[in-house]
């Protein structure tokens, strides 16, 4: 293996390695955040709350995250295109980038997935302490944030975690649309050399690796601690 | 008091006026229906002009997607007997296999798989589709092969796929076994089986269960990550196919964008009813025997 390419190609990996951290640390926040409003909506006695919120999901889950990609990339600058008509030749589908997209793109696929999850959390605090809480005199809103929110957040924590990495693994297909992170450096350089790229894959590999398994120790090491006090 | 526990009851009925609401969702959920269908309306020149091909590579995605399972389940079955090997040797291989697989992006060993590997072994003089060939020619078959490019980037794509999923695999299979009571083994040796006899009348039986839900779930995003090889080029899948169209197209923004849309519906028209197949699998395995 020549190693002699590493000057050249280290650059563009270290900062690609820099924005996947960047689109993760960005979409995962805003996915949790569609993901706790989904869960809740798909919770609602209200079918007019429950029907979206369960298409919604739905949907998501069951398109792949490139197809979703490319809807949201194209999508977003035709609409805004066409909008620009409207508002008065003001063209928001300029905005439309490999950062906007790709950030959209991450959440609001991983939405559907934290949805899942809080639901899950939600529904592992048993009912008898809504009751209780109820019994005690406490309404509705102050049951989910003093009772069932706080008991259910550490039991979500470690599907949470595994989840960041699952979008850590899933930005690389940001490449797709013109976003820059690592798997892009990757074409780039591989492009760009040609030949010896096994090195180049092992490089990015690695960086990936150095990313992941951290987390997922991580997440390991608090479903032990976890475990021990339930 | 008294007042205060009335409020808050627990049975929570509906408010009827909200209820109301309820309509508006439904005319609201018929109306997007009319309007995907008036949408596919619109371009139906470009609906029975593609929508043969889509299907046709439909058909590809579904057999990438079968053979790539079987596969993976072989790496995957052979992972779970390394994790759970007495011979540290084994058990060190496999853990790496499972780390370094599932820490690392699918798209990336698509891509190390395509292009890496496979112009690694030609070099060495390893050539796939020769070999298919010689061996398809014994049977008096070889017409039925791909042109050679198209069965390369066929069966790199493959390979890297169950590759890929014979790690998550392994993990499911593991702790599928790992999940059979230590009891039952026991029981087992005190009646006198050998161990080979226990892990294929005892633990593999009852750990089957526990599994197909899991695989069932792994099988669909199986589907969905087919999608995947068309970055790497060359296997004429749904997105492959779609991307094709869409650049081909791609004058007309409108236009690209609703062959995306295809493709999205296209995919969903397969994943929904494994999905629904999957959950179904679920609640039927979650029931005692």
């Amino acid at each position: 293996m020549d190693f002699s390419i590493l000057p050249q190609v280290l650059p563009g990996f270290l900062q690609g390695t820099l924005n996947t951290i960047i689109y993760c640390a960005v979409s995962f926040p805003l996915a949790l955040l569609l993901g706790v409003i989904l869960a809740l909506m798909s919770g609602s006695r209200y079918t007019w709350l429950r029907g979206p919120a369960r298409i919604y999901i739905e949907v998501i889950r069951a398109t792949p995250f490139i197809a979703q990609i490319f809807l949201i990339y194209y999508g977003l600058s035709t609409i805004l295109f066409n909008l620009s008509g409207y508002l008065g030749g003001l063209n928001l589908a300029v905005y439309v980038n490999g950062w906007t997209a790709g950030i959209a793109a991450l959440a609001i696929n991983y939405s559907a997935y934290e949805a899942e999850v809080f639901r899950a959390g939600f529904y592992s605090v048993e009912r008898g302490q809504t009751e209780a809480a109820y019994s005690l005199g406490l309404d509705a809103r102050q049951n989910f944030f003093r009772i069932v929110f706080p008991q259910a957040i550490p039991l979500m924590i470690p599907p949470f975690v595994n989840d960041l990495i699952y979008m850590l693994k899933d930005s690389a297909v940001v490449s797709v649309i013109a976003g820059f992170e690592l798997t892009s450096a990757l074409e780039t350089a591989r492009s760009r050399l040609g030949s010896d790229i096994v090195l180049l894959f092992l490089i990015v590999m690695i960086l990936y690796l150095a990313l992941s398994l951290p987390t997922s120790y991580f997440a390991r090491w608090y479903e032990r601690k976890l475990r021990a006090a339930l | 008091m008294q007042q205060t526990f009335v409020k808050s009851n627990i049975e929570r009925k509906p408010r009827s006026w909200l209820s109301l609401l309820d309509y508006v969702f439904y005319a609201a959920v018929v109306a997007a229906l009319v309007g995907l269908a008036f949408y596919f309306y619109h371009y139906r020149d470009f609906v029975s002009l593609y929508f043969p091909v889509f299907l046709g590579g439909a058909g590809l995605t579904i057999f990438l997607t079968i053979s790539s399972m079987i596969l993976a389940t072989i790496f995957g079955f052979i992972g779970a007997l390394g994790r759970l090997s007495r011979f540290t040797p084994f058990r060190f291989i496999a853990a790496i296999y499972v780390e370094v697989i599932r820490g690392t992006p699918i798209l990336v060993q698509l891509l190390l798989w395509g292009f890496g590997i496979r112009s690694a072994l030609g070099g060495i003089g390893f050539d796939p589709y020769t070999i298919a060939y010689n061996f398809m020619t014994l049977l008096q078959n070889n017409s039925i092969l791909p042109p050679p490019n198209v069965f390369d980037a066929a069966f790199y794509g493959i390979i890297a796929l169950s590759f890929n999923y014979g790690a998550y695999l392994t993990e499911v299979f593991r702790t599928g076994i790992e999940s059979i009571p230590i009891g039952q083994t026991e029981a087992a040796l005190s009646l006198g089986l050998n161990s080979r006899q226990i892990m294929r009348k005892i633990v593999l039986p009852q750990a089957f269960r526990i599994t197909i839900p899991p695989f069932a779930n792994y099988f669909i995003t199986l589907v969905q990550d087919t999608a995947l090889l068309s970055v790497v080029g060359g296997v004429l899948e749904i997105q492959q196919l779609v991307t094709a169209a869409a650049t081909a197209n791609a004058s007309d923004s409108n236009l690209q964008l609703f062959f995306y849309v295809f493709g999205a519906v296209m995919f969903f028209c397969i994943c929904y009813p494994l999905a629904i197949l999957a959950r179904y699998l679920e609640s039927r395995f979650a029931r005692a025997y």
